[in-house]
């Protein structure tokens, strides 16, 4: 165990760098499942998706932070057509269809991620006040990690906002707690699914363009992400936001702890802390279906 | 006593003869391969059909069983005893998936619906990666290849030479249809009617005073052991495993046969094997994008033929009903 106090200050970053990029995605699948009773299984893909239309659009000139903007809105666009088409004529059957459901539209995304940009990996650069690297009391750091937090930091800050102050987001509240009640008032339930849904895959595609720099981009991105969000998710305990912040700086700790010593197996360690946390606590850390 | 339908025997009778009479039917030694592989993964289809259309548990990656039994016959023929006898290799293969499977599966059952879903995507995840990764033992991306092919003693009588492709058909098909024989009446017994109840409404099942999880891993145990017994042929067949026999492709891919075929009919997923395993082979002469394929296959199937094919009667009717 390297007692260097520059190996532990820079893995510290490294596991809350990873943590905070989990809690971002994670958060988008959350709320479309605490509001939309969706399980989306697609959401990795979208997420991959938004890290290439990223790349795509760094390569062709755009400045990092418009495509920061820009990729995550055509995320979003391919999650609408997506919803409206696919996904709300199933709304009334029973979960498992929506779960094959989605899957399937998971593979055809991975199937036409894979048929346009191919499946070398792709790299994204980032403007070079990011990628620099700067010093805490003498230990070097890339900023670009810090870059993670604060957008996460920022991010979150906003949905906070958007769930505890605006009639939308209360109204969202509402809808995961007693939908039949949010439409008697006659709130137009369509309209809030779609938001939600359209919020949930802009998260993705922001999630996505972040971590192009981070962790480059290519084909077996969307899959590998997805299942340690629905880890985050479980640990959490599924519809629960705070839940998810806890659980996303615990497997982004784990995670990031795991690959420094074990490398190969470090994901092994993650299902097996997963499995012993649902052993004991089935419903998540922080139970089910409180939204907030 | 039910009225045995004459009809149904003969058209029993007529499917048997057509299967025992196939390698003489079909001249060209690769279709024979190809019905013995879609044999093998109708197995793996109707095992999933035991786990999900009986008892409703819906798993990603079961294809991960198939492999552990795959895998430990292979490693045991390869480096153990390259002469063993089928019913030990059997016992081993089984023996080993219900060994892996059973502490999985009671963490597993103890959790929901969705919960579980995630949770064999989780497991299925973690022997993967292990087997995947495991080089020296497993031989990491290429596998095990030149696995000695067993033969089929039964005590000092020679029946059948492993290395002809016609007597594995054979095997496996005897194998298949005993499976498939021992699975249907486990199905069409109490126990099996409990599985359904359980399916329909765990909680009104648990008021009625049914044990849910104990039922449900016993449910758990049995599909993961047919999956072991289809990962032993699978090898005696191949003579070779690798890490893509259990890879979230084939997990998904086995959802596919057995939806694909019907849920809780248990013929059904042998029917989506065999149309599975064709359009794979057919599509992938094609084009190396069988992922967007599959991907709308997916996708049309659950709107419009969510009961497979042997459900699309009842499909049709619905639809005419509408």
């Amino acid at each position: 165990m390297p007692s260097d106090l520059t190996f532990w200050v820079q893995t510290i970053i490294n596991c809350l760098g990873l943590g905070s990029l989990l809690l971002l995605i994670a958060i988008g699948l959350n709320i479309i499942y605490g509001i939309n009773r969706i399980v989306n299984l697609a959401h990795g893909s979208l997420y991959a998706l938004g890290a290439y239309f990223g790349y795509t659009l760094v390569a062709n000139g755009l400045n990092f932070f418009l495509a920061l903007v820009v990729a995550p809105i055509m995320v979003l666009g391919i999650g609408l057509v997506v919803e409206r088409s696919i996904i709300a004529p199933i709304r009334t059957r029973p979960m498992l269809y929506t779960l094959i459901l989605t899957y399937g539209v998971s593979v055809l995304l991975d199937g036409l991620t894979k048929y346009f940009w191919g499946v070398q990996p792709r790299f994204i650069s980032t403007p070079s006040f990011l990628s620099q690297t700067i010093h805490l009391g003498g230990i070097p750091y890339p900023f670009y990690r810090f870059f993670i937090l604060i957008i996460t930091f920022g991010v979150m800050a906003g949905l906070m906002f958007l769930l505890g102050k605006t009639k939308l987001g209360i109204t969202m509240r509402a809808a995961s707690n007693i939908p039949e009640m949010v439409s008697v008032l006659g709130i137009n339930m369509n309209f809030v699914h779609v938001l939600v849904f359209g919020l949930g895959c802009g998260l993705a595609g922001i999630g996505g363009v972040i971590a192009g720099p981070l962790l480059t981009v290519y084909p077996m991105m969307g899959s590998e992400m997805l299942i340690s969000c629905f880890i985050v998710l479980v640990i959490g305990g599924l519809g629960s936001l705070r839940g998810s912040v806890i659980a996303a700086l615990l497997v982004g700790t784990v995670q990031t702890l795991g690959y420094v010593f074990i490398t190969d197996y470090a994901m092994v360690v993650v299902y097996v802390m997963m499995a012993v946390i649902l052993s004991f606590m089935p419903r998540g850390i922080l139970g089910e279906g409180k939204f907030e | 006593m039910p009225r045995i339908s004459w009809g149904r025997v003969m058209f029993l009778g007529v499917v048997l003869i057509v299967l025992f009479l196939l390698p003489w039917i079909v001249s060209n030694r690769f279709y024979l391969r190809l019905a013995t592989e879609i044999l093998i993964y109708g197995l793996l289809a109707m095992s999933l059909d035991v786990l999900l259309g009986y008892t409703g548990l819906l798993s990603f990656m079961h294809a991960v069983y198939m492999g552990i039994a795959a895998y430990t016959v292979g490693l045991y023929l390869k480096h153990v005893d390259p002469s063993a006898s089928i019913w030990l290799l059997m016992v081993l293969g089984i023996g080993a998936t219900v060994l892996i499977a059973l502490p999985i599966g009671w963490l597993q059952v103890r959790t929901g619906g969705f919960a579980f879903a995630l949770l064999t995507i989780a497991f299925g995840m973690m022997l993967y990666t292990i087997v995947w990764k495991a080089r020296n033992l497993t031989g990491g991306d290429d596998g095990l290849i030149g696995i000695p092919s067993p033969n089929v003693n039964l005590s000092s009588l020679v029946l059948a030479d492993c290395k002809d492709p016609t007597s594995i058909y054979f095997i496996t098909l005897i194998v298949v249809i005993l499976c498939f024989y021992l699975t249907r009446r486990i199905m069409r017994s109490p126990f099996g009617a409990v599985l359904e109840s359980i399916r329909e409404n765990e909680e009104r099942a648990s008021f009625v005073g049914i044990h849910v999880h104990r039922y449900k891993l016993w449910g758990w145990m049995l599909a993961c052991a047919l999956a072991g017994v289809s990962g032993v042929l699978f090898t005696i067949m191949k003579c070779s495993v690798s890490p893509t026999v259990m890879d979230p492709g084939a997990g998904g891919s086995v959802l596919m046969m057995a939806l694909l075929g019907g849920l809780g009919t248990l013929w059904g997923p042998f029917l989506g094997a065999g149309v599975f395993i064709f359009a794979q082979d057919y599509i992938s002469t094609m084009t190396e994008h069988w992922m967007i394929f599959l991907g709308i296959f997916v996708i049309i199937l659950v709107l419009f033929v969510p009961k497979g094919i042997a459900g699309f009667r009842e499909t049709l009717f619905r639809r005419k009903a509408e």
